[in-house]
This record gives C-alpha cells, structure tokens and sequence, in this order.
C-alpha cells in the first residue's frame, strides 16, 4: 500500500486516505458506546446521551484526522519521537478547540437535556482527559504496528541477503571445477569435497533463525577450509587457535565462515605466495573474543563492497540475536586485515 | 597444436591437461602457474592457443594477454574464469572468446578450432569497456628484439612523448613503448600527473619543483638527473597536485 519503504516512513499513517478516515470513524463511534455504557446513573435516555457523546466525539476525532493530514507533510519530516510529540499535542490542541466550541454551542443553544450540570473547567478537564488517554493509547498502538511491520520487512530483507551473501558464485564454481578435476585424479577427495560442499549449503539454506553452536560453525569453517585447501594448495595456511570451554555458545549459523570467505577472497588469492589466516577464539569477561586475521596485497587495501555487504549481514543477524550485546569491528593497516566479533559470555546463551 | 594452460590453482589445470589429451593425444601442452611464468614461456617457445585464467593473482590473466600480444607470431588466446560477472559481458561483447570453469570438453574443443589471436587495440578497448572492475596494469611491455621487456609500472619515473613513440624513463634506462600518452594518462590517473603536452611524471617520483636559470618551472624527480619542463598551461594543476601530494 505505501509505496516508500518503511524503514525510512513515519510511523504515522497517511491521515488523508479513505481507510484511515473510516478506521477513526469506526473507533470514535466505539468510545462513544462505551462511554455511554459506563455511565452507571443517568436520568437521560441512554440513546439520547449516545446520539450526543456520538456527535462530539466525532466532531473531535474528524477534525484531528483533518488537522493531521493536513500536518502530515510537516510530520513526516520529523523523527519518530517528535513526530509522536508533534501529533500528540496537535490532537490535544483541536480537541481543546472543539471541547470549547462545543460548549458555548450549548450555552448560546440551550436545551434543557444538555445543559451540563457542572463547572466551565470540569467540563474541560473531563474533555482533555479522555482525550489524553486516547490519543496516547492511539499513537502508541500506531507505533507498536509500525515496528512490527518494520521488523518483519527487516527480517525478509535480511533473509534475502543472507541467500545472496552467503555463497560466493565465485566460489561455488571454483569449487565444483576442484571437484570436476579431483574426481579424475582422486575419487575418494573429491567425494569428501562434496560432502563438505553439501554440509556449507545445508547450513547456508537454513533459516535464518535457526541457532548453532560455536562449535557447529567451527566446524563448518574446517569444512570450507578443507575445500579451499585443495584449490590453493599450499598458498593457503590455517593456524586455529581456541579458546577451551566455548563449545556449546549459542550463535547464529554462519557467523564465521563468511568471514574466512573474504580472507581468502580479498587476503590469499591476490597474493601469489598465498599466506596464513589465523583464528583466534578467547574469554575476555563478558565477552567472548573471535577474530579472523588475514594478510592483504598493498592494492587491496581498499575496502570491497563483497566484503562490506558479508559484513553487514553478519553485524545485522548479530544485533537480531544478542541485541546490542555483541559487536563486529574491522582494523586494517600494516598489510593485515582482522575482523573482531565480540559475543557476550554468558551461561545464558549456552543453555538457551 | 601446441597449447600452454595458464592457472594458479593445479587442480585446475590438472583438470585441462587431462580434458585435452583424452581429446587428441597429440596436442603438445604446457603449464604455467602465473601471468610472468606465462609470458616466460611463451617466449621460449611458440604456442598456438594459450588457455588464459582471468583471476590470478600477480599479473592477472587480461594484463598478461595485453603483454603476449607483442609477441611475434601472436599466440591465440581463449579466457578462462569461474564465474560469469559482469566482465564477461564486455567479453562476449568485444568477441574475445572465454570458457566457464568447469570447461566442457566440446565447448574447449571448439573454441580450440577457431581460436583466434586478440590484438592490443582491442584488449585495451576491452580494458576501458571494463572500466572500474578491469585492475590497473602492473607493468609496461615492449618487445626489444624478439624479448618481452617487462617495465614495472611503479618503478618508472616519467613517459615522454616523441614524434610517434613515447618513451618510458627510468633510473638508468629508457625504453619506447606502442602506446599513447593520452591512453594512459586515462588508465594510471592519479599515479602519472601530466605536466606538459609531451609528458607525463609519476607522482609518487616528485622530489621538487624548481625554476630553472631563464625562470620556467621544472619537475626534478628522484634518482633522475634529467628534469622535466612544466608548460605554462600545467603549471596550476601541478602545484596543486604537489601540494595535495605534501599534505598526505
């Protein structure tokens, strides 16, 4: 329905629109029901006291859906916060307008029915007051639907791009030409190659839910590295080194093994020698410390959109899942490049 | 036909060796692991088709085809790559011939058939036509007598244009080279600085800028006695250059 994406939309409808108008119709003929169920005493006939409480309440509630969509432009500009604060007090204003139209409608209109038997601020307070809370418990359920659709359109983009980030094309094909040659020359190779290839898709065609251990990704990284190893030969060099008792931490699938596949991407191919990459796990209270180090050519020490966009999708699933509990962070310089992730230690990630 | 296999992964090659010798017994093959090993090779002895990997680290595959190119007779050239980018579009659309890894054998063979030689004017359209994805060149080729000459592009200090040739200096040396001025002014921007209509100085090689005795500017650059004129028309764009060059 809305054409801009929601990610940079207010969270605020479009006031103007005819569903928006019916919606707000249908609400403010609601709140007049109740308002007239709950009054316990009345010497009014209750459809009499409907018909009013129906009367102004709509007069309220159309003319803060006018006075909004014609704001709306203005609101749009503003963030979430003073958008809220924005429509929030215009709502309280026209209210107060209208409350006050209304009552010196009824003083220069008299008629003994409605005649309020109560004080000039009473009425005002009484007016503003369920206005106050109306509005409010209108905007924040406005917002809570806002952030539900976000958060779902956030999580199908993600989806979308953990399927293109995840396997390189360049190396899928690299991989199955490994494979085309080893099936030649060493049939028992090339039928592990395959298995490790089918591991890396399967982790990679889960859903992006689905939780691994760190142990479970790390094997999964020898299984890459494995493939890789036959390709590169001896220009590839791995050195592990972990940290004990992290086994069982609960991560997202697929956390590390991008990673490597950027090492050897931009760090080992380009270099005719090759080098080594070195994994690190360690505990560093409250966190967990995993880091990918790889050598770089001089050229390539500019930063590369594959490397950005692999980095990215894992710094979203991060957030997805810890929060803001955990990090990635990137130094580059000296002809090294390291990648840092920060995964919060905690008992509670491993049993979850 | 006697057939060299360029590739860095030996897998790979492996994979073409025994493709093409299950196809003809009798196609003569050789291996080279990189772009230098290739143009070595090439120049020891002749072959008719060089199968050419595009990704390599190095001298990657497309800077080695413009260096073969100078050799005499011009061996043909075929591409070969893993992945179909957006590279190969400018392939196909500039009718150089590339297979996708895994190579099929009938595709192989056939190319093999009507494998043709690239010439350099087309491997340099090629080049521009790749624009960004396309790496810089490494090196500048000239044939001396039969030999490929490889200049490191980095160690040269300024390229000066002559009648038809230009030639390329460094510490100790010169050497004229078949290309324009204009061609890589646009290809090395930002490593060579034009400072007059016939030449052009490796910024990373500025040492100073002096006048000399009748008051015209002129470039010194390291390890080089011979100083470079700076023409009127240059001469604010070269300060500036040299200025930004001071400041980083």
């Amino acid at each position: 329905m809305e054409q801009k994406s929601l990610r940079t939309s207010s969270f605020l409808p479009d006031f103007c629109s005819a569903r928006i108008v019916f919606v707000v119709i249908m609400l403010a003929e609601l709140l007049a029901i109740l308002l007239t169920l709950a009054q316990v005493y009345t010497s009014v006939d209750r459809f009499y006291t409907l018909a009013i409480h129906s009367l102004f309440i709509q007069w309220v509630s159309l003319s803060c859906v006018a006075s909004l969509c014609m704001a709306r432009q203005f609101l749009s500009k503003l963030s979430d916060i003073w958008a809220a604060t924005g429509s929030y007090i215009l709502t309280l204003l026209v209210s107060l307008i209208v409350a006050e139209m209304a009552w010196w409608l009824v003083i220069y209109f008299p008629d003994d029915m409605t005649m309020p038997n109560y004080s000039h601020a009473l009425y005002l307070v009484r007016c503003m007051s369920i206005s106050a809370i109306v509005s409010a418990l209108a905007l924040r359920y406005l917002y809570v639907q806002h952030q539900w659709r976000r958060r779902v359109e956030l999580e199908a983009e993600a989806r979308f791009q953990a399927l293109q980030s995840r396997i390189r094309p360049h190396f899928l094909f690299n991989c199955m030409n490994t494979i085309a040659s080893l099936t030649r020359s060493n049939p028992v190779l090339a039928e592990e190659s395959v298995e490790d290839l089918a591991d890396l898709f399967r982790a990679s065609l889960q859903d992006i839910h689905h939780l691994s251990t760190l142990d479970d990704e790390i094997s999964l990284c020898k299984r890459y590295l494995r493939i890789e190893q036959h390709r590169l030969g001896s220009r590839l060099k791995v050195e592990w080194s972990l940290a004990a008792k992290a086994e069982k931490l609960r991560i997202p699938s697929l956390i590390l093994q991008p990673l490597l596949e950027n090492a050897i991407y931009h760090g080992i191919e380009p270099l005719p020698d090759g080098g080594l990459i070195t994994i690190q796990s360690k505990h560093e209270k409250p966190y967990l410390i995993l880091k990918v180090e790889n050598p770089i050519t001089q050229t390539s020490a500019a930063p590369h959109e594959g490397n950005h966009l692999a980095q990215e999708n894992i710094r979203q699933r991060l957030e997805a899942f810890f929060e803001n509990k955990a990090s990635l962070s990137v130094e580059s310089g000296d002809g090294n490049y390291s990648v840092t992730i920060l995964l919060p230690d905690d008992n509670e990630n491993t049993d979850r | 036909m006697k057939i060299l296999i360029v590739d860095d992964e030996q897998l790979a090659r492996e994979r073409l060796v025994g493709v093409l010798n299950e196809a003809d017994p009798a196609f003569q093959i050789e291996q080279a692991t990189n772009g230098l090993d290739c143009l070595e090779k090439a120049q020891q002895e002749e072959f008719n088709v060089i199968l050419l990997d595009i990704r390599m680290p190095g001298m990657d595959g497309l800077e080695t085809a413009q260096h073969l190119s100078l050799l005499k007779p011009q061996p043909a050239i075929i591409f070969t790559t893993a992945y179909q980018d957006h590279a190969i579009e400018a392939f196909s659309a500039k009718a150089v011939d590339y297979l996708l890894k895994p190579i099929r054998r009938e595709r192989l063979l056939e190319s093999l058939e009507r494998a043709s030689f690239i010439n350099r004017a087309h491997l340099a359209e090629l080049n521009d036509s790749l624009g960004d994805a396309s790496a810089v060149r490494r090196y500048f080729s000239v044939n001396k007598q039969g030999t490929i000459e490889l200049i490191p592009v980095e160690e040269v200090r300024c390229l000066k244009a002559d009648q038809k040739y230009v030639s390329v200096i460094w510490p100790g040396q010169e050497s004229l080279i078949d290309e324009s001025l204009k061609s890589i002014e646009t290809e090395f921007k930002g490593q060579f600085l034009r400072v007059h209509r016939n030449a052009l100085v490796a910024l990373a090689h500025i040492e100073r800028l002096e006048k000399d005795t009748s008051g015209s500017l002129q470039i010194k650059l390291r390890d080089l006695d011979e100083k470079i004129d700076v023409s009127r028309r240059h001469v604010q764009e070269v300060r500036k250059a040299i200025k930004s060059l001071q400041l980083s």
